[in-house]
């Protein structure tokens, strides 16, 4: 007999739906790793990011009966993380960004935008453009916001993406653009 | 990867937004084929998507998070899980019996009785309305109550009237007090 860790998306939400709650957990352990990530980018904050996604895998097993699989399971369920990370950011305010720096700084400034590998100057311009870029990101409307870090890192397709957001197609695609256009003009200075 | 401080160059205008798409692998064959055919001649759009896959990949990076961090998640999630499941079939207990068509009929019934409720109560203000109210209010009678108060005023206005007439009467003699006879009364 197959393993409900191999079981496919709907099959076990369908099992769910049947009442084997146990199968929930296959689906928590499968995507508490991206539900986590995509709190984290919207909050930059690892406790909150830690709420929010556990609070989405609640939501998810409320309303678990109500999914009625026209859309993917998680396109569904990341319609729920957003939607609690989005209202957070109502609620909240700001997004803090000194976590992220100080991430950057622990790995050693491997992942700041540009090149540093020698020059003391060239880490200050390069910190300086992470900031920079980090605060546009901040700072963008929600929805492209949305558009962005769904693609960039969470490397959803565009289909997908106008799926979480119930949207077309085309206006993710016009919002991945102004993001990217966004996050260039930001950074035009240190050409 | 040339180690250059510039992050990102413009495309050409017309190719830009196309260009964000290519570099997500986002475009149809057709699409990519013609982006690549411009690319080719134009080093402003070649350097615009290296750009791109330079910078975007580092935007926003996650937390490298140990495993034990992953293990108390799941663990934390599944306790909540259980603790709302518990909720839930509290709440279940109380409201099971209006499962099935008895939610349906306890509805019917609870909105009969409302409208019920507010007929009656329409009538009872019919009726209250139509009842007269006291002509006079209370604090008006109290007022009116007051008129011999009022009377006695006027008297005291005549106060020197009552004077003189005090002055031509004879005094009364003690002894006419002490038996109970008092002054005859003035005309």
């Amino acid at each position: 007999m197959e393993s409900t860790q191999e079981l496919g998306d709907e099959v076990l939400v369908t099992l769910c739906q049947q009442g084997q709650a146990d199968c929930f957990e296959v689906l928590v352990r499968r995507y508490m790793g991206k539900a986590f990530h995509i709190a984290y980018n919207f909050t930059r904050n690892t406790e909150t990011a830690k709420d929010l996604s556990q609070d989405a895998f609640l939501r998810a097993y409320s309303n678990i009966k109500r999914f009625d699989g026209r859309s993917s399971f998680y396109t569904w369920f990341y319609r729920i993380v957003v939607n609690l990370c989005l209202d957070h950011a109502r609620r909240s305010g700001r997004v803090t960004w000194e976590s992220l720096d100080k991430s950057a700084e622990e790995a050693g400034g491997q992942r700041q935008l540009v090149d540093t590998q020698y020059l003391p100057d060239q880490q200050a311009i390069a910190g300086e453009a992470t900031r920079r870029a980090n605060a546009t990101l901040e700072s963008m409307p929600n929805k492209q916001r949305t558009a962005f870090l769904l693609r960039n890192q969470e490397g959803l397709p565009i289909a997908d993406i106008a799926k979480v957001m119930k949207t077309t197609e085309g206006t993710v695609r016009v919002y991945l653009h102004r993001a990217v256009a966004a996050l260039r003009h930001s950074l035009v200075e240190f050409v | 990867m040339e180690n250059r401080v510039a992050p990102l160059e413009g495309a050409c205008k017309n190719y830009e937004e196309d260009l964000v798409l290519y570099y997500y692998g986002e475009s149809g064959a057709a699409e990519r084929a013609a982006m690549e055919q411009h690319m080719a001649q134009c080093g402003r759009c070649r350097n615009f998507v290296d750009d791109l896959g330079r910078v975007l990949p580092k935007m926003a990076p996650q937390p490298e998070l140990p495993q034990p961090f992953w293990d108390s998640y799941f663990r934390e999630t599944m306790a909540k899980l259980d603790a709302h499941q518990a909720r839930q079939s509290w709440w279940r207990g109380w409201f099971a019996p209006l499962n099935g068509w008895l939610m349906p009929a306890f509805g019917t019934m609870a909105v009969a009785a409302l409208a019920i409720a507010l007929v009656l109560d329409k009538s009872d203000m019919v009726s209250f309305i139509d009842t007269p109210a006291p002509s006079i209010p209370a604090e008006v009678l109290v007022d009116s109550n007051q008129l011999e108060f009022f009377k006695s005023l006027e008297i005291l206005e005549s106060l020197g009237t009552l004077e003189e007439l005090d002055a031509s009467k004879p005094e009364p003699k003690t002894s006419d007090i002490h038996n109970g006879r008092t002054a005859p009364a003035v005309a």
